[in-house]
């Protein structure tokens, strides 16, 4: 038994060995087209989910974000509560936020903007603004009278709300801030892109800026976000801020997630059904690839029953062949996706209104994909090995 | 009656019928004879006399409708088709007419094919060698059958056929694709394994000058022995 064991492997290896070079690159080439489709929309998927969730956190909230207590407006004494935050294992960076709702005119344009007053160095670190200036640059601590506004305020040309916003405002323009009816002039410094639309829609000054227009400001905000190091655990520090009994309530990132977390469940479903379809497509591809050489070996399968070679064996062959097969398309396509195409996305990606995605492919979802090519092709070779093998001998060798 | 010891295939009434476009046609008729162990029979007759059904009845490739096919005194018409696998694998050697090798292997590995189901392959490569050199092919091993004349590429069925020694060798019109030269060899072939070795060899043939080579000679005409 053993040793017919060694026969299937021996006609599989023969058949690549000498069988017609073309074929087989053909048919590795076909089945790594089928892998490479089948990664690659997954990641496209999990890149723009993955993309859309980097913006949240290096835009919006942090890691984790503390927002006032339900029925307060401010999260009060905010010198105390970041010191007491600092001590905290795992805390990277604090920044704490003043959000005032206010009026932004630019020539005959007003605007209703959220403006944030900001430590600028405490924002450095906690957000990646400062690394999304398109022009001018970015606050410095004690600006009194500069602005940083994002793109989808400033407009122009191809910007998305250009129509509700400055329409083409620049650095070194001066804008006038409206709050609680006084208003204050204010100069363009810079101009950010972060590409997420939501984040763009916001402008900011220094702490001190606010402080000269609003007094009451002093030492409050209504946000502060939390940079947390990478190896800690979220809910490890949220646990320990909330041990701290501070004046807030605390969140995770993905609570401010909002329309992006409906966004990524309907595109993880998507992911799911495409993966589906395209399993089906690389299944029937596959099936249809081994059925043709078999149905040409038809006679050759007759021949080998006709000199005594079992049924099982013949099959086992064709098996073998097609996990070859597979196998070979797994790695070429492995090899095209990982040395190809990701740095070709890297350098070109996706643009997107909520992110420049890039393809992102985790272990479980390569992993599961390989799985599936593989069993799809066993099933492949199986099926139409079986169904030769069981035509009638003669018939086979006839050609009938 | 008592079957004659000597006997190495008995058939008893033996009926193939084929339907083709809704017809019937009995391909052999109620067909009764014995080979004995030794005999070297040529089987002749006009196209469509019935005699590759008649040869693949006999060797175990198809089932007749009607009839027994006893072999070394087995009856092997009730046999599975697993059964009568092991039959052709171990006891019974089949010949093409188009040699029917297998493109991808060369003529040892071709040779090797059927000994690698019994053997291990280093067994099997040895005595493929014995044989291929037997038969006059020592130099052309590692050839394929694109790379082999006609009478080679037969030479290499013969070899293949011959490999688990088989007591009877079956083949279907060998000498149809050679040239004279090749299929006098091949025919020589055929008589030194009777002659020396004993086989029992049915073959069908076209050709009237090759009848010299057979002890008995059955002639078929619309499926039937005449």
């Amino acid at each position: 038994m053993m040793r017919q064991l060694k026969l299937p492997f021996y006609l599989a290896f023969q058949y690549i060995r000498r069988g017609r070079k073309w074929t087989l690159f053909l048919t590795i080439f076909l089945m790594t087209a089928a892998f490479v489709n089948l990664i690659f929309l997954p990641s496209l998927f999990n890149g723009i989910i993955d993309g859309a969730n980097k913006q949240i956190i290096n835009t919006l909230t942090g890691d984790i974000y503390i927002t006032p207590n339900n029925g307060q407006d401010y999260i009060n004494n905010v010198s105390y509560v970041l010191d007491q935050l600092r001590t905290i294992d795992g805390v990277d960076a604090l920044s704490a936020k003043m959000s005032v709702p206010a009026n932004l005119k630019y020539n005959n344009i007003t605007l209703s903007r959220q403006i944030l007053a900001i430590n600028p160095n405490d924002e450095k670190n906690v957000s990646n603004i400062s690394q999304k200036m398109i022009s001018g640059s970015y606050l410095s601590s004690g600006d009194r009278d500069q602005i940083i506004i994002g793109k989808q305020i400033a407009g122009g040309n191809g910007v998305e709300e250009n129509a509700i916003s400055f329409k083409g405002a620049k650095v070194g323009d001066k804008v006038t801030l409206i709050l609680n009816g006084k208003p204050r002039q204010f100069n363009i410094k810079g101009i950010f892109d972060t590409k997420f639309v939501q984040s763009d829609e916001r402008a900011f000054i220094t702490n001190e800026a606010l402080q000269k227009i609003m007094p009451s400001a002093n030492n409050k905000a209504t946000t502060i976000n939390i940079r947390i190091n990478q190896d800690t655990n979220q809910n490890a520090v949220i646990n320990s801020i909330n041990q701290k009994n501070i004046n807030g309530t605390v969140y995770k990132w993905q609570e401010a997630a909002g329309v992006m977390k409906s966004v990524s469940n309907s595109f993880l479903s998507i992911n799911i059904i495409l993966s589906f379809t395209s399993v089906l497509i690389a299944a029937v591809t596959i099936i249809i690839i081994i059925y043709v050489t078999i149905i040409n070996k038809r006679k050759e399968i007759g021949i080998l029953r006709a000199i005594g070679i079992k049924p099982y064996i013949i099959v086992f062959s064709y098996v073998i062949l097609s996990a070859v097969y597979a196998t070979a398309g797994i790695i070429i396509g492995t090899i095209l996706f990982f040395a190809i195409i990701m740095p070709y996305f890297q350098i070109h990606p996706f643009v997107l209104p909520i992110c420049n995605a890039v393809l992102v492919l985790g272990w479980s979802d390569y992993i599961i994909r390989l799985e599936a090519i593989i069993w799809v092709s066993i099933f492949a070779g199986f099926i139409p090995a079986v169904i030769v093998t069981r035509t009638k001998m003669l018939n086979a060798i006839l050609g009938k | 009656m008592k079957p004659d010891e000597n006997c190495i295939i008995r058939t008893e009434g033996i009926s193939r019928v084929y339907s083709s476009g809704g017809v019937s046609v009995k391909a052999i008729d109620n067909i009764s004879f014995e080979v004995m162990h030794g005999d070297f029979i040529m089987i002749t007759g006009r196209n469509g006399s019935g005699k590759s059904t008649l040869l693949h009845q006999l060797a175990l490739l198809d089932l007749p409708d009607v009839g027994e096919i006893f072999i070394e005194g087995e009856k092997t018409t009730h046999l599975s088709e697993k059964k009568r696998m092991d039959f052709r694998l171990n006891r019974l050697g089949y010949i093409f007419q188009e040699y029917a090798l297998i493109a991808e292997l060369t003529a040892l590995e071709n040779v090797m094919l059927p000994a690698m189901m019994l053997e291990s392959s280093k067994v099997a490569k040895k005595r493929a060698k014995v044989m291929l050199t037997k038969i006059g092919l020592h130099n052309k091993f590692n050839r394929l059958p694109s790379q082999l004349s006609g009478g080679e590429q037969q030479k290499v069925a013969i070899a293949r056929a011959l490999i688990n020694h088989p007591k009877i060798i079956f083949a279907d019109e060998p000498t149809a694709n050679l040239d004279t030269t090749a299929s006098v060899d091949v025919l020589e072939i055929f008589k030194s394994l009777n002659d020396k070795e004993g086989i029992t060899i049915v073959m069908i043939t076209h050709e009237p000058e090759e009848l010299v080579y057979a002890n008995r000679i059955i002639q078929l005409s619309d499926g039937k022995i005449i």
